[in-house]
């Protein structure tokens, strides 16, 4: 596929800038409550300071980007190109542009191509590698892990690029279609749809809570919680606390008081024995 | 030992923290760490040959999400360090640098779940403000610090040796470890919350409850679940296009009647739109 040819030489820089930025994408290390927040607005910047041109519009675009981000290397290369051709659209029909719609669509791609990297980077790609690095190296070849990191690393760059741009390609010829044709809410609310039961997914993947709390009664068997919990409905204080965290966040409690929250509620549950 | 300590605290440096300047290269798996520690400290087949030893047992262990169990990094580094530079055997050195793998583990824990989360709001501040330098700034500071923190835990490692590491690893209480896997468990959920206040719509709620339930319930993976959705949210798109479409046309009849058109045409020009 020609990805290349309708791009200028400047768009072609700025997608090269991303995707060498990606490489640093993972470096950043700020809690479980932002995860690669920062990796991704680092990647997304040469985007942002070429579409838009005023502080205000940079603003809105980091405010929009600094949300918890997580997704397996190299794959994610996608979502930068997709989102960097949002951002160009936004950027063009100001405030006719639904923004929701760029977080909804960054959001319902995460965990999918996160699936389908992990099973082929992590999964097939690293296995591979690593079995014939391993044997080599029994032997005392240095060829071991040279050879390892060639067969991880050689497809995982290329395909680092090459996804920015196919991102980018497809992502705006395809909303620049849809917006002509007045599917933009439609596709707002699609985006929207699939962000959310999307999120559900992730909220049940990441969100975890168990508690080993168990009640002896009588001679029988002590009697675990958490068994009871998941009868009840499983995943229940994973949900109630995400809720909860989203119910006081929309009263407009500050996420510095919530996080503290979390974490003091935690170490106390590990104090007294209930974790 | 302080040379072997200096130089098993660079090759973390270079290869862990390396890792993740290096797009995930995976310079920080045993088989190249193992490699490299070796090379550093003059015995590069020793090296290699605890590296894939220790390779074959971590394979399967991926830190997947905020939980991680034990560190395959930093006990490659150890036991290829205490096997060049103490007269115990290889298989010895690899059994003992598992105590420090686990509290090299809690130590992360602490830092990722606990330490690391100030720059959170800092993240934000800087966004609102458009601080772009700042920015870029915290986002290698807080990869400065955690990985440097941890470089420094190696070089206590092999520094303090490993008997003493596993008498610390005794003394650290149970339920604190519980409590903070408990926050590193439960923390994601406000940054989900964060994305949910911005697609949040009361009448598309119902989707995160689905999207939940058949995570929990079917342990369908993400890839499935998003198929499901796609699905559904292509039947939805139709659906309101044609809704879209019959207002168009509806609109474009409006017009038409005020040309001169009667109800009953508009009526017939309706039902076969």
């Amino acid at each position: 596929m020609k990805i290349t040819e309708n791009l200028s030489k400047e768009e072609k820089k700025m997608l090269n800038s991303m995707s060498l930025r990606s490489f640093a994408m993972h470096a950043d290390r700020m809690g479980p409550a932002k995860f690669h927040a920062s990796g991704f607005t680092f990647c997304m910047l040469p985007a942002i300071n070429r579409f838009y041109k005023t502080t205000k519009d940079k603003e809105a675009a980091l405010i929009r980007h600094v949300q918890w981000y997580n997704c397996t290397p190299h794959a994610e290369n996608l979502i930068l190109g997709i989102v960097a051709s949002m951002e160009k659209e936004k950027s063009l029909r100001g405030d006719d542009f639904d923004d929701q719609s760029i977080t909804a669509v960054k959001t319902s791609l995460m965990g999918p191509l996160s699936g389908i990297g992990d099973t082929f980077f992590q999964g097939i790609l690293r296995v591979i590698a690593a079995s014939i690095g391993i044997g080599l190296s029994m032997q005392g070849s240095i060829m071991g892990p040279i050879l390892f990191l060639l067969i991880y690393n050689i497809p995982a760059v290329f395909l680092s690029f090459y996804l920015t741009y196919v991102g980018y390609s497809l992502g705006s010829t395809f909303i620049q279609r849809v917006y002509e044709s007045g599917g933009m809410q439609i596709l707002t609310k699609a985006a929207s749809t699939l962000g959310l039961l999307m999120m559900g997914c992730m909220t049940a993947m990441n969100v975890k809570f168990k508690t080993t709390i168990a009640l002896s009664i009588g001679k029988g068997k002590p009697i675990a919680l958490q068994g009871y919990l998941d009868q009840l409905f499983k995943g229940l204080v994973p949900l109630l606390i995400t809720v909860g965290c989203f119910y006081l966040l929309r009263k407009r409690v500050n996420i510095n008081w919530v996080m503290l929250g979390i974490f003091i509620l935690s170490i106390v549950l590990g104090l007294i024995g209930v974790v | 030992m302080l040379k072997a300590a200096l130089i098993a605290m660079l090759v973390m440096l270079l290869c862990y923290a390396g890792s993740y300047l290096t797009g995930n290269s995976y310079i920080d798996r045993p088989i190249v760490i193992g490699a490299v520690a070796g090379l550093f400290l003059g015995n590069l087949k020793l090296g290699l040959t605890i590296g894939a030893t220790l390779e074959a047992v971590f394979m399967g262990a991926l830190n997947v999400g905020g939980v991680i169990s034990s560190e395959p990094a930093i006990a490659t580094v150890l036991a290829v360090t205490f096997a060049v530079t103490t007269n115990i055997s290889q298989k010895a050195a690899v059994t003992l640098t598992i105590p420090i793998g686990v509290l090299a583990a809690f130590v992360l824990l602490a830092l990722k779940n606990g330490v690391m989360i100030i720059f959170a709001p800092i993240l934000d501040k800087l966004a609102a403000t458009n601080n772009q330098k700042g920015l870029i700034f915290i986002h290698f500071l807080s990869w400065f610090i955690y990985y440097g923190i941890y470089a420094v835990m190696t070089f206590i490692g092999v520094y303090a040796g490993s008997s003493a590491i596993s008498s610390l690893v005794k003394f650290i209480p149970q339920n604190l470890m519980a409590g903070l896997n408990t926050a590193g468990g439960l923390l994601p959920a406000v940054g989900f919350a964060t994305l949910m206040k911005i697609l949040w719509d009361n009448k598309l709620a119902v989707f995160y409850l689905l999207g939940f339930v058949l995570t929990i319930y079917l342990n369908l993976p993400a890839v499935a679940i998003a198929c499901i959705g796609i699905a559904i949210v292509v039947v939805m798109a139709f659906r309101d296009k044609d809704i879209l479409d019959l207002k168009k046309k509806k609109s474009a009849v409006a017009t038409k009647v005020n040309n001169g058109l009667d109800q009953k045409q508009q009526e017939e020009e309706d039902f076969f739109a």
